[in-house]
C-alpha cells in the first residue's frame, strides 16, 4: 500500500513564452515507512518536485495521490486543510516564528489543527525531548543554534501527525556536525516510529543515511535506488 | 495563541512600533482634549444661556415670540405665576415685562431690550443676580428706580454706579414715555451681545412706565428642576394653557438648541479626520510588516495556515496596535480633561468670543461614553488600516514567499 504515487506528473512553467519542463512525466510511489531522498544537480526539478507532492503547487499535468486522494482536486481551502493534517513540512532556512518559543513553534500546528491546550503540551514535551531539546523548550529560535532550530522544525513537521514529512534540503545551513545530529535523529523517528521523511537533498551525508535514493535530471527520475 | 503570535509580532520592530504608537497616542490625546474642550465650551454656552437668558420653557402670547408688541402680553398672570411656582418639578417660576427702549447717556444713545422682574422671584429662574460684579441687584427702593445694567454697556457708554439715564419708551397706549433711572449695578452674563443689550429694572416700575393698570406679563419663564424633562414639562403646560404659547429652549432659541446638536457630530468628524490621518499611517506600517514577513507568512500558509486565519492574524497586529497608542491617547486625554472640568481653561485669546455667548474660562467635560465612542473607532481604525495589507498577505502564494530573501 503506497501513501503517496504520483502518475504523468508535468510542471511547465512560462508555457506561454519560452516552456521550461521542471518535472517531465514522473511516476513515483512512496511506501509508509520509507527514508528516501530525492537527490540531483540544481535545476534538475527535485525542489518542484517536493513542492508539488506538498500540495503546494499544481502540476500542469498528471495526478498527485496522497492515500487514495486526489491531491489536485482540492480547493484551495481543502487543500490547506489537507496540508495541516497530512504533510509535515521541513525547510531549508527552519522557518520557525521568531515570536514564540521552541514549545511554542511545535505547539503552534496542533493549535491550528484544533488540539485541546492540554494534549498539545503532552505531545509538544515529548517531541522536544525526543529531539535532544527538553533543556531548550523554552528558548525563542534567536537562542538557539542552526543545528538546534532545524530540530524544533522536525518536531513541528510532525506534531501535527502527518503521512510523511517533506524536507526540502534540511541540513543546506548545518555544519557536518550538526548535520550528523539531526540525520541521526531523523532516522530514529523513522526507526522507531514508522514516520515517513522525503529529503531533496545533494548532500552525500543524507544521501548516505537514506535507504531510497531517487535521482532526478532534466525533470526526469534518471533512477531510483533501494538499499 | 493567534492572539499571543500577532500581539508579540507587534514588538518585533521595538522602534518602528512606539513611534507608530506615539503618533496614534499623541493623535488620539488631541481629538479626546479638543472634543473635550469644545465640549466643556459648548456646556458653558448651553449653561449660560439657559440660566442667564432663556431658561427651560417661556410662557406667551401667540405670536409675541414673532413679533414683540407690547399689548401682546398675559393678562392674569398673577394666577399662572402663583399656580406654576406651587409645582413640584420648578426650580422656580418669574415674570417679565419686556419693552425696547432708547438708553440716553453723555456718551450716546442706544436702544436696548429693557426687561422688568421681580427680584426675588428671578433669582430661581436666572442668575443674573449671582453676576453682579458692581453695586447690587435692583435692591432697596430709592426715590429714582435703579437699573442693572451690562458690563459691556458700562463701556461703551462709559456709565458708573448712581449713573442716571432717561430711558425712552413708547407704553402700551401708544404714548411716548420718559423715565430717569440710576444705574445701581452692573452684570456679566458671559454673553457680551446680551450684555450690551440688556438691562434690568424692577417690574413694578417698569409696569407703571408701560401704563398698565392690571398685572401683565410679557413672558413668563420657568426653570426647571435637574431631572424634569423639558420637553414633557413644556408639552404638559402646552396643554395646561391652550391660548398660550408654550416653548422650550429649543424653539426659542435655536441657535442654542442647533450648538448642542451640532457640537458631538462636529468633534466625531474631528477625530475622524484624526483617525483618518493615522490610518494611513498604519497602513504603510502594516505594509512594511508583511514585505518583511513575506518568508515567514508563506511557510505558515504552507504547513496548513489558513489564509482566514492569516488575515485575522494581520488584522489583529494592527487593532494592538492602533488600539494600545490609541488607550494611551485616550487615557492621558481623559485625564487632562478630569483635571480641568474643576479648574477652568482661561484663555485670552477666546474674549472676542464672548459676544457670542462663549466663556474665556472653559471647564472641560467629556461624558465616558463618549471616551469609549472613540476607543471603539480606533478598533475601526486597526481594522480598516489592516485591510489592504491583509489582503496582500493572503494574496502571497507560499511557494513563492519561502523562496524569497
Amino acid at each position: 500500500m503506497f501513501i503517496l504515487e504520483t502518475k504523468n506528473l508535468h510542471k511547465i512553467y512560462d508555457e506561454k513564452t519560452v516552456p521550461v519542463h521542471a518535472i517531465d512525466g514522473i511516476d513515483l510511489s512512496i511506501r509508509k515507512g520509507e527514508f528516501t531522498a530525492i537527490v540531483g544537480p540544481s535545476g534538475s526539478g527535485k525542489t518542484t518536485l517536493l513542492n508539488l507532492i506538498g500540495g503546494l503547487d499544481k502540476p500542469t499535468e498528471g495526478d498527485i495521490i496522497i492515500e487514495g486522494i486526489s491531491i489536485n482536486s482540492l480547493s484551495p481551502r481543502r487543500l490547506t486543510d489537507f496540508r495541516l493534517r497530512n504533510i509535515g513540512f521541513v525547510f531549508q532556512a527552519y522557518n520557525l516564528i521568531p515570536v514564540l518559543t521552541a514549545m511554542e513553534n511545535v505547539e503552534f500546528i496542533m493549535h491550528l489543527q484544533g488540539q485541546s491546550k492540554k494534549s498539545r503540551e503532552k505531545r509538544t514535551v515529548g517531541l522536544l525531548q525526543a529531539v535532544g531539546l527538553g533543556d531548550r523548550m523554552h528558548a525563542r529560535p534567536a537562542k538557539l543554534s542552526g543545528g538546534q532550530q532545524q530540530r524544533v522544525a522536525v518536531a513541528r513537521a510532525i506534531a501535527s501527525k502527518p503521512k510523511f514529512v517533506l524536507a526540502d534540503e534540511p541540513t543546506a545551513n548545518l555544519d557536518s556536525k550538526s548535520t550528523e545530529n539531526l540525520l541521526d535523529m531523523m532516522e530514529k523517528l523513522n526507526r522507531e516510529e514508522e514516520i515517513t521523511f522525503i529529503f531533496s537533498t545533494h548532500d552525500a551525508r543524507v544521501m548516505k543515511k537514506a535507504r531510497r535514493v531517487i535521482t532526478v535530471d532534466d525533470g526526469k527520475i534518471v533512477s531510483d535506488e533501494t538499499k | 495563541m493567534i492572539l499571543a503570535v500577532a500581539w508579540r509580532n507587534v514588538w518585533r520592530n521595538k522602534l518602528r512600533s512606539f513611534i507608530v504608537l506615539a503618533a496614534v497616542a499623541i493623535g488620539l490625546f488631541a481629538g479626546v482634549f479638543a472634543t473635550g474642550f469644545y465640549k466643556g465650551m459648548a456646556d458653558t454656552r448651553l449653561k449660560t444661556g439657559i440660566k442667564t437668558e432663556v431658561s427651560h420653557i417661556q410662557i406667551h402670547m401667540p405670536g409675541y415670540l414673532k413679533d414683540k408688541e407690547i399689548r401682546r402680553y398675559i393678562g392674569k398672570s398673577d394666577h399662572i405665576i402663583d399656580e406654576l411656582i406651587q409645582r413640584g418639578e420648578m426650580e422656580g417660576a418669574g415674570r417679565r415685562l419686556i419693552a425696547e427702549c432708547f438708553f440716553k447717556t453723555a456718551h450716546g444713545t442706544r436702544g436696548l431690550r429693557i426687561i422688568g422682574i421681580e427680584p426675588e422671584r428671578e433669582k430661581n429662574v436666572t442668575d443674573i443676580f449671582s453676576r453682579i460684579s458692581e453695586g447690587n441687584y435692583l435692591e432697596g427702593n430709592s426715590k429714582i428706580p435703579g437699573i442693572l445694567v451690562g458690563n459691556k454697556l458700562k463701556d461703551k457708554l462709559k456709565l458708573r454706579l448712581n449713573s442716571k439715564v432717561p430711558v425712552d419708551i413708547v407704553d402700551a397706549n401708544g404714548n411716548f414715555s420718559s423715565r430717569l433711572y440710576k444705574v445701581c449695578g452692573f452684570y456679566t452674563s458671559n454673553n457680551t451681545g446680551y450684555d450690551e443689550m440688556t438691562a434690568f429694572v424692577k417690574y413694578e416700575e417698569l409696569r407703571s412706565q408701560l401704563g398698565f393698570s392690571e398685572n401683565p406679563a410679557h413672558e413668563i419663564a420657568i426653570y426647571l428642576k435637574p431631572d424634569v424633562d423639558v420637553g414633557e414639562m413644556k408639552q404638559k403646560l402646552a396643554d395646561e394653557f391652550p391660548v398660550l404659547e408654550v416653548k422650550s429652549w429649543r424653539e426659542i432659541n435655536k441657535d442654542l438648541a442647533y450648538l448642542v446638536e451640532s457640537m458631538d457630530q462636529y468633534m466625531f468628524i474631528f477625530v475622524w479626520i484624526i483617525l483618518l490621518a493615522l490610518c494611513f499611517g498604519i497602513i504603510n506600517t502594516m505594509l512594511m510588516v508583511v514585505l518583511e514577513r513575506t518568508k515567514e507568512l508563506g511557510m505558515l500558509m504552507a504547513v496548513g495556515m489558513s489564509r482566514f486565519r492569516v488575515f485575522v492574524m494581520i488584522i489583529l497586529e494592527s487593532v494592538f496596535l492602533s488600539l494600545t497608542g490609541g488607550l494611551i491617547g485616550i487615557a492621558i486625554g481623559y485625564w487632562v480633561i478630569k483635571v480641568f472640568e474643576t479648574r477652568p481653561i482661561i484663555l485670552e485669546i477666546f474674549k472676542g468670543f464672548e459676544q457670542y455667548g462663549y466663556s474665556s474660562e472653559v471647564y472641560t467635560n467629556l461624558p465616558f461614553q463618549s471616551a469609549l465612542k472613540i476607543a471603539g473607532l480606533v478598533v475601526m481604525l486597526g481594522v480598516v488600516s489592516a485591510i489592504y495589507p491583509a489582503i496582500k498577505a493572503i494574496r502571497l502564494h507560499p511557494v513563492e514567499a519561502i523562496r524569497t530573501e
